[in-house]
């Protein structure tokens, strides 16, 4: 029994910096999303951010294609990270659970 | 293994024999038990509990001439850095599974990790680790060849290294695995291997192997390893 409940203390350890490590990297990424409005013709970009629960449009004008890029790979890994830091919430809330979350580990 | 920890794992594999890394590393730890299963092809072998853990060693001088970042290769599969400890081992993070990299220690040794910026990663120095680099399988698991320790060698060097764990979980957890993979070789018959791999140690390791066996009664193996049987 010994053995069993020492890897699960062992992998709640390890869920809990995941966690903390997943959180850091959805901090370090550039906040907002940037969109592409067409006027008259012309592409302008604005940088779509969430702010206090509202909505608010950034103008950005004409940008390259390096940020365009840097936004686009910041929102595919912000989803990404956002998925699998749910699954090492429900990790843990698991692993506290059937070590009954009274262990100090 | 778990449906999406095996994905992961088949991916992390690929990438990696892709990329050229995997034919001059080693995967070690626990999970090597898990692909030992095509070493004991019909045996009924069936691979102990194991972590998330999953141990490369990276055998020294490195043999890898071209760079290739590691955790840019993984980072699109959602694994993160994590700098582990005061010293900054690094880490690659996923639910499923924890990539991490060791190197042998040597000479009188360094809580240092040591750095191998062609991959863009550390290694951890561990002691015995040149044993199992010494004694090398090769498996077939999806198309791809791994590296691993001989079971033999895995088996004894764990048998070495239990003994200076420091918490008592690890040690038994390690014991066991050793035991169990013991108890296979028997099974297939691979005395031989068993007892070359055994002959080849120092002889404070074999003194100190042979002194565990013994406690735990385990007298057909030392039977072998003495040259009994």
């Amino acid at each position: 029994m010994g053995v069993i409940k020492g890897v699960l203390k062992e992998e709640l350890k390890n869920s809990l910096r995941m966690k903390k490590s997943y959180e850091q990297e959805l901090a370090r990424l550039p906040k907002g999303s940037m969109i592409k409005k067409k006027i008259k013709g012309r592409d302008y970009y604005y940088l779509l951010l969430r702010e206090k629960g509202k909505v608010r449009f950034v103008y950005k004008g004409k940008i390259g294609e390096e940020e365009i890029k840097k936004y686009g790979k910041a929102k595919e890994l912000r989803a990404k990270y956002r998925n699998l830091l749910s699954k090492v919430k429900k990790q843990i809330k698991y692993l506290k659970g059937v070590l009954r979350g009274k262990e100090s580990i | 293994m778990e449906k999406n920890q095996y994905d992961i794992c088949l991916k992390v594999l690929r990438r990696m024999e892709k990329q050229g890394i995997l034919k001059d590393i080693l995967l070690i730890g626990s999970w090597c038990v898990y692909f030992y299963d095509d070493y004991f092809t019909g045996l009924n072998y069936t691979p102990s509990i194991r972590t998330r853990d999953v141990d490369f060693l990276v055998p020294l001088p490195l043999k890898i001439k071209r760079k290739v970042d590691i955790p840019d290769l993984l980072k699109d599969l959602g694994f993160v850095i994590d700098f582990l400890g005061t010293k900054g081992y690094i880490r690659l993070q996923h639910p499923e599974l924890i990539v991490e990299f060791l190197v042998p220690e040597r000479g009188k040794g360094s809580d240092k990790p040591y750095p191998l910026p062609d991959l863009g990663i550390n290694a951890q120095p561990l002691r015995f680790l040149d044993f199992l680099i010494q004694n090398i399988i090769e498996v077939k698991f999806k198309g791809i060849t791994i590296k691993l320790p001989h079971p033999a060698a895995f088996a004894l060097q764990k048998l070495m290294v239990f003994q200076r764990r420091t918490k008592n979980e690890k040690a038994e957890r390690e014991r066991n695995q050793a035991f169990m993979i013991l108890d296979f070789i028997l099974k297939k018959r691979a005395d031989n291997d068993l007892k070359r791999i055994f002959n080849s140690m120092h002889k404070k390791w074999q003194d100190k192997i042979l002194k565990v066996l013994s406690s735990f009664k385990q007298d057909q193996v030392i039977e072998i390893l003495r040259g009994m049987v």
